[in-house]
Order: structure tokens, then sequence, then C-alpha cells
């Protein structure tokens, strides 16, 4: 079918949403050339009634494919199976829309601005038909992908509308559904991608393969800041099937590529290269030395994140008090798929196959590095094979551009398992002190926190101004976990020191989250010891008198948080304790509450059993009780629930990177354990409904599992573990 | 380059490449068959799972001058239809989140399930805690294979 040509671009602005959205329209709808009507970014409908939803975010298994098209649907009265599915590119078509995936924004984020996108589409096919028909528009109702003329009973379809529609002009600030009248929105739907998936037929980035693409391996340098003073390419140029060798500067870590005919050939030139290192001067960064380093920063004053009150004097002044510290050590994402892109770097410009979780950094990164017209940097984003914040860096992207545009052939990057766990962007490594103070009759009467980390960029590494620039970074609520407590103390006091270090650091799933959320929730279970109170009142009475906390941008209800806690004591069956002594082990419960930026509230109980000798820690049950508001996809959240919490975990028994001689130590699932099958736990996860508007739940799950299980090991032996992860070692010191 | 005969998945395929070459890249890179997915190449996260007489290896660690000669199915030839009661299951059970891990899972489970019909929860761990799902579908795994089970008993 000829599609007339999009003349012109009209921007209209919603009343009321500040949302931006052009209106493609046709300049001239003769008859010959039938037009479709794409009325905004977001979707498209053609004459033979095929719906277009292009989906704004990647695809990382968060489930934005299957949740986004039954917003679309439910706001436009379409049938959901009518919906195809697009992937939104970077350039003027989603200028002013945000491709980027992070901070579990991706169906919260969207669900908004997609409503108003499709009910506006849906007020303009319901003017077109009421045009055409001469009748009153409140005499006809869009329905099933069709508008109805009531009382005769006339009905058109989308696609025969389409042609007026796209001539219609577009209401300012379209009506929504009633949440009440949803079919689709907030019943459980299965993965879209599920068929393509089990028949291995989804394609992830490092299965698309274009015409004439050769694959390039990197050895990059594994010291710290260091890199290649020299390379001899003879040797790997002998091997056969590859093709060439050229140094490769803009990646983390700078490198030398063997470009091959294959995965293979490429292996074995890299194995036959001969690079000698520039060793650069953290050839004696130790992790574990840096961790004392943060330790001992911890005597410095900090930079004020959060105060009200005189903390520090009723602190001195206190009856009673209570101190602790925790450690968090670096950890690496570690998604299945390892990073890959296809550059294809040609004489009209440069496209691109990144599984990418932000698309629009890649592209004007390629047009400063190309200084190319951005209209000729084509960026495709593939299914990723999990990106957990990994895949908002692009520096995988400039090797792929930087080695097409060298060999002038399109080519595949391909990291190895060694590559991705060595060359990350890494959780840094931090340390969190808290102490409180107490009346004589144990009301708590300031809490002081000292946060000592690295400052984290989210989006790139932190410029040396950016480092230092800790009022930027309590600004936007930094560090979370402990800016955005949501407890009520007296007195409060919560402070940042920044030590820097030489390793990338970036964001982790839940970023800052896991590592303050730890310190902060052990710390209550510390002090609930302490009382002698039970820790799930504990917290219900600081939470009092359950009001909203306002923190400017953020405004944590805490009716919620005493609601979603309230649920957790019944369906875990707090209140009826476990027999402490069963098959030989000790077994206990913990506790941990989290709020993400006061969108998503979130209660987990562990249960765990301890062997007596403490060789052996079994986490055997996960009870997670959530209110994210309006569950979008009740499945979807129910299996991001089970992977934040399996993240957790996996961080909370095995995971930690370290670093001797400037060098990450780890390199595969051998080394750098994750969550296996047989060490599962039962996870039971329990939606509380809600009409709030959707609060993000991605990476929501993580940081309550580590505390939990922590003070369900405390619960069960006695133990406070402050230390992650909790070996067999760190259990038994 | 020598050359070398092996079947995949009941077609004859002739191959010319390095000996040493896992059949995993063979597949991947020389076939186009991209179904079969690299996580690690060391054998340790089941994401290559392949089957040679219905029993289920790691393609990473197979070279192609031991692979010649034999007969392989992958996660596209599992059944012409998507219709394994693995495959089915898993949609049932919406297994999958970002899914890279699942042909290697379900490649694992069918030949589980070709040995045991009805494997317990232990049997399950036994085979299954040999692949890594980042993930962490784990409980719909186990579920899946249950139901997978339990509809193959009855077909």
């Amino acid at each position: 079918m000829k599609l007339s040509r999009r003349a012109f671009l009209q921007t209209a602005t919603l009343a009321g949403t500040g949302l931006a959205i052009r209106f493609h329209l046709p300049a001239a709808a003769d008859a010959a050339s039938p037009v479709f009507f794409e009325p905004n970014a977001y979707l498209r409908i053609t004459p033979n009634n095929v719906v277009t939803l292009w989906v704004t975010r990647s695809e990382m298994g968060q489930g934005v494919r299957t949740s986004l098209p039954a917003v679309l649907a439910d706001e436009l009265e379409v049938d959901l199976a009518r919906v195809k599915l697009e992937q939104a590119m970077p350039g003027v078509r989603f200028k002013g829309i945000r491709l980027r995936t992070s901070g579990s924004g991706s169906s919260s984020g969207t669900f908004l601005a997609l409503r108003r996108a499709a009910a506006s589409a849906r007020e303009m096919l319901v003017s077109a038909a009421a045009e055409k028909w001469g009748v009153d528009r409140a005499s006809c109702r869009a329905q099933s992908g069709s508008v109805v003329h009531l009382s005769s009973g006339r009905k058109l379809t989308y696609g025969e509308l389409a042609e007026r529609a796209s001539r219609q002009s577009a209401p300012g600030d379209p009506p929504l559904k009633n949440s009440h009248d949803f079919r689709f929105v907030g019943k459980s739907l299965k993965r879209v991608d599920g068929p393509a998936i089990v028949r291995g037929q989804a394609l992830y980035g490092i299965d698309i393969r274009v015409p004439g693409m050769l694959v390039a391996m990197v050895e990059r340098c594994p010291f710290l800041g260091g890199k290649v003073a020299t390379f001899n390419g003879s040797k790997a140029l002998a091997i056969p099937g590859v093709r060439h060798v050229v140094p490769v500067k803009s990646g983390i870590s700078t490198g030398v590529a063997v470009v091959a005919e294959t995965t293979w050939s490429a292996l074995k030139g890299r194995e036959a290269l001969s690079v000698q290192w520039e060793e650069g001067p953290n050839t004696d960064f130790d992790s574990d030395r840096f961790a004392q380093s943060l330790r001992t920063a911890l005597t410095q004053e900090g930079y004020p994140i959060r105060r009200h009150g005189s903390a520090d004097k009723l602190l001195a002044t206190a009856t009673k008090r209570l101190e602790a510290v925790y450690d968090f050590p670096f950890q690496a994402h570690a998604p299945l798929e390892t990073m890959n892109c296809i550059a294809d770097v040609h004489r009209d410009g440069c496209e691109v196959w990144a599984p990418s979780q932000t698309p629009e950094t890649a592209q004007t990164d390629i047009v400063k590095m190309l200084g190319l017209p951005p209209e000729t940097v084509k960026v495709h984003t593939t299914l990723m094979g999990g990106g957990f914040g990994r895949r908002l860096f692009v520096d995988y992207v400039h090797e792929a551009v930087e080695i097409s545009k060298a060999v002038s052939k399109p080519i595949q990057v391909v990291w190895t398992r060694t590559d991705d766990t060595r060359h990350g962007f890494f959780h840094p490594a931090s340390v969190n002190q808290l102490a409180a103070g107490f009346a004589a009759d144990g009301h708590i009467l300031a809490w002081v926190h000292k946060c000592v980390g690295s400052p984290l960029s989210m989006f790139g590494l932190p410029t040396e101004e950016e480092k230092k620039d800790l009022q930027r970074y309590a600004k936007e609520g930094s560090p979370w976990g402990a800016f955005d407590n949501p407890y009520n103390f007296r007195a409060m006091k919560v402070d940042y020191v920044s030590v820097d270090n030489p390793v990338p650091t970036g964001s982790w799933r839940a970023v800052e989250y896991p590592a303050t959320v730890f310190a902060r929730e052990s710390f209550i279970d510390e002090i609930a010891h302490f009382l002698g109170k039970d820790p799930l009142q504990l917290r219900i009475d600081l939470l009092q008198p359950g009001d909203i906390l306002d923190l400017g941008d953020q405004k944590i209800d805490r009716r919620r948080m005493i609601r979603v806690l309230e649920a957790v004591r019944e369906k875990s069956g707090w209140s009826n304790p476990l027999a402490r002594d069963a098959q030989n082990r000790r077994w206990g419960r913990g506790l941990a509450i989290n709020i993400y930026h006061a969108g998503s509230y979130i209660a987990q109980v562990a249960e765990v059993s301890v062997a007596r000798d403490l060789s052996d820690l079994r986490v055997h049950r996960i009870v997670c009780v959530v209110d994210c508001g309006l569950a979008i996809n009740p499945a979807g959240l129910e299996g991001q629930a089970e992977s934040g919490i399996t993240w957790g975990l996996s961080a909370t028994l095995h995971g930690k990177i370290d670093f001797r001689g400037g060098r990450a130590v780890q390199g595969t699932y051998g080394d750098f354990r994750v969550m296996r099958m047989n060490e599962m736990p039962v996870i039971e996860t329990h939606i509380l409904p809600s009409d709030a508007r959707p609060g993000g739940f991605g990476e929501h799950p993580v940081p309550p599992v580590a505390p939990a299980v922590a003070n369900a090991v405390c619960a069960a032996v006695g133990k406070r573990v402050r230390k992650l992860p909790i070996t067999p070692a760190e259990l038994s010191s | 380059m020598p050359t070398f005969v092996l079947t995949i998945n009941g077609r004859s395929r002739r191959v010319t490449a390095d000996p040493e070459m896992p059949l995993l890249w063979v597949l991947r890179d020389l076939l186009r068959m991209t179904g079969t997915k690299y996580g690690c190449g060391v054998g340790v996260c089941g994401a290559c799972t392949v089957h040679e007489n219905n029993a289920a290896v790691r393609s990473c660690q197979i070279p192609l001058s031991k692979a010649a000669g034999k007969s392989y199915t992958t996660i596209e030839g599992l059944s012409p239809d998507g219709g394994h009661p693995c495959q089915k299951a898993w949609i049932d059970e919406d297994v999958a989140q970002c899914g890279y891990c699942q042909p290697g899972m379900i490649m694992a489970a069918a030949a589980l399930l070709t040995q045991t019909t009805n494997p317990t929860d232990q049997q399950i761990d036994a085979v299954m805690s040999d692949l890594v799902c980042r993930c962490g579908t784990y409980q719909r795994i186990r579920r899946a294979i249950h139901l997978a089970a339990r509809q193959g008993r009855k077909a």
C-alpha cells in the first residue's frame, strides 16, 4: 500500500500534562493514496485496520511489551490481539519522549502519557464518525476497534475512519477512561514474547545478523585505569578467519580488537594476540583495603543529606545508645546475554543494533563520535537478555562503532562472560553507620545515619565535578533509602561522606537502596531486639501517626506502608512464631520494608534455617506484600517480585566482586555465584489492590531481601550479620 | 579446513570449519540457528543446552570434531510447532522474563522428562541447578516442569 508522505509536523501540547505530542498529518489526502491515521508518536492506524503501537522503552524482561499494549488497547477501545508492536527508535518522531529504560519506570512512567495519546486518538476517531454520519458525536461510542452510532446501530471500523480521523483536530484534554472500566489493565496477561522465546525464535542483540557482518572480540586492559602500551597482531592475523586487528579506545577499557569471520575465529585470534599493558596508577587497588578506608572515613564530617532536630546533642545525652556499621561489597550485573552490539558505519551514516536501555544516548554519542547528522544515525533497540542497569551504559556501542569504522564493514562486537564480569560498571562498595539514642522509657530520641561511598551517576561515569558536587547528590534525594527513610524520629541526621575509587561504578538493580536499606532495616531490627519489642510492631509505631511525610519531590504515605505491614503480618503468619529448633537446625523469621521513591510500598518476611554449627544457611520462604498503586499487569508484577527477590538473594548469599592488584578477580558464574534452583525459597507474592498511580516495581523487591534474611538469621541463632554476602565464613566469624 | 557431517534436527549438515570450533558456534555462526544461546562458554550456565540422543549436553563444550557423525536436536527442532509439553507448560506458567536462558532451560527439562517422566522436586533440582537464570524464574520453571510432566502423562 502506498502511503502519502507525511508533509508537515504540527506540535500541540495536551492541556494540563505538559506532554508535547506531535501530530503527523498528511498534507493532502487525495483519494488515490490512502492515508494512515497517526495522531502522535505512539500509534498508527492504517485503512486495513491494523493498529500499531510504538513501544517507547526497551524490553529486558520487565514486560513492557506486554503491559503497554494493554494500556493502549484499553484507552483506544480496541481488542488487545489487534495491537501490533514496533520498537521506538531515537529520532525526530520521539523527540521529547523518553526512551531510556531506568528507575523502574517502563510501565509506570509511560502509563499516563500513553493513555492520553490513545484517548486523544479515540476522540478523533469518534469525531470522524460523527462527521461522516452527520450526527452529534455524543451519540457515538468507540468500542472494540469501531465507532458505533448508538441509536441507528451504524458502525465503522477504525481502519475505515483512519483517513477522516487524520483530518480532525486533536482534543486538548481528552477524557480518560474510568479505571473501573478497564478491560485489560489490571488483568493478568501472559508475556507477549513467550511463544517466540520457547521456540528459540526471539531475537536478542547477540542473535541479530546483518549481511557481510564480521565478529569482533576485544582484549581489554585488565588494570583499572590502565591502557594498551603496544600490541602485535601478526599471530592473530595468521589464525584462519581472522581479517583485522585494530586498537579500540572508546570503551570502558582500551584494548585491541580481533575482527574475524566467526565468533570462534575471533576468540582464537584474541588468544593469539600479543599485548603489553601500561598498567596505570591503580595497581595497588584492593577491595578489602578499600572497605577499610571506607570505615576510616566514618570519622570525617559528612555532607548534610537530611536533618531535623538536634540529633547529635540528643544522641550524646541519651540514657542509652546503640550503634552499628554495615558493609556492602562491589557487585556485578552479570546479565545472561553478555554485552554486544552491531555497528555498520557506512558511506551515508551509521546503523546500529544494540541491546540497550538507552538508545538515545547511543545515538547522541555516535553522532558525536562520527560527526554525522543525527538523521543518518539509526539505532535499533533489540530484545535483551537482562539489563539490570548495566545496559544504561553504551561503552559497547562505542566499541562497535569504532571498530566498524576502522574496518569499513558491519561488525558485531561480542563480549565473553569474563569480559562482561570484569569490565562492568560495578555497584560501588559502601559502608553505612547507624546510631540511635533512647530515653529512659525506650523512646527513640535521635537517629544518626552516616553513609560512606562513592556517589553514583546513573547514566555515565560521574565527572570529577559531579563526584564532588554532593549538593546535587543530596538534592536528587540520594542516597536512596537513607534520604527517604520513612520513619518518624524526633531528631534525625543523615550525612554522606564521599570516598573516591578507581572502579567504574553505575546503577545496579535498585541502585543505592540495597546497601542503605540493608543497614537501615537491620538496625531497626537491632533496636527492636535492644528494646525487647516486636520488630513489626516497632515499625508500625515508628510510622505513626500514619501521615504524609513531605520530602519535597517525594510525598511518602505512611498509611500505605502501615497497611502493607499489617498485610504481611497476616500473610506470613508473623503472630505464630516458628519452632526455633527443628530438623536439627535453628529457624527464624525476619522482616524488612522499603518504599520506592514514595510510589511503591513493600514488606518482606524471610524464613531461614541455620545448621547448628553455623556451616550452612538456607532461605526457605519469602512472603512479599506490595502496594505499588494500580497494578497494570499483576502477573508481570508477580514475576518481577520473584525476580527481584532472587536478585536480592544472590547478593545476600553469594555476590561480590573483589579487586586485587587493580584487577577484578571474579570472571564467570563459577566464581561470581548467583542463585541456583536448589537454593530457592518459596516466594509468595501478595499485591494489595490500589487505585493510586502506578509506582515503579522492577527494582522494588530487591532492597528488603538482605535485611529480611539477616534479621531472620539473628532470630534463628542470635548472630547479627552486618556484612554481605552472608557466606558460611561470615556466619561463623 | 576439514569438512564434517552432522545431523541437526533430523537434517544432515556439512560444515567446513576448525575441528575445535564448539558446536555452539557451529550452530549460531555457521548454520545461523541462534535459538541456542551463549551464556558463559565454559559449561557453567546451561544456556547452550541441546540434545544428543535425547540427553542434554552443553554445546559450548563439544568441539565440532566430536560432534561429527552425531545427531543433535536444538530448541528449533524440539517440536515442529512449539507443541512440546515443556514449551506449552512454559507458556501456561508464564515462565520467561528476559527469556534468554529459557531455550537452554527447556532443553534441559525436556531431557529430564524423557528419563524421568514424573520427577520429584529433588530430581528437578539435581538437573536444573546446573543452569543459570539471572532473572530468577526458577519457581516458575519448577512449576512448568511439573505441569509438563502431568501433560506428558496424559498424552
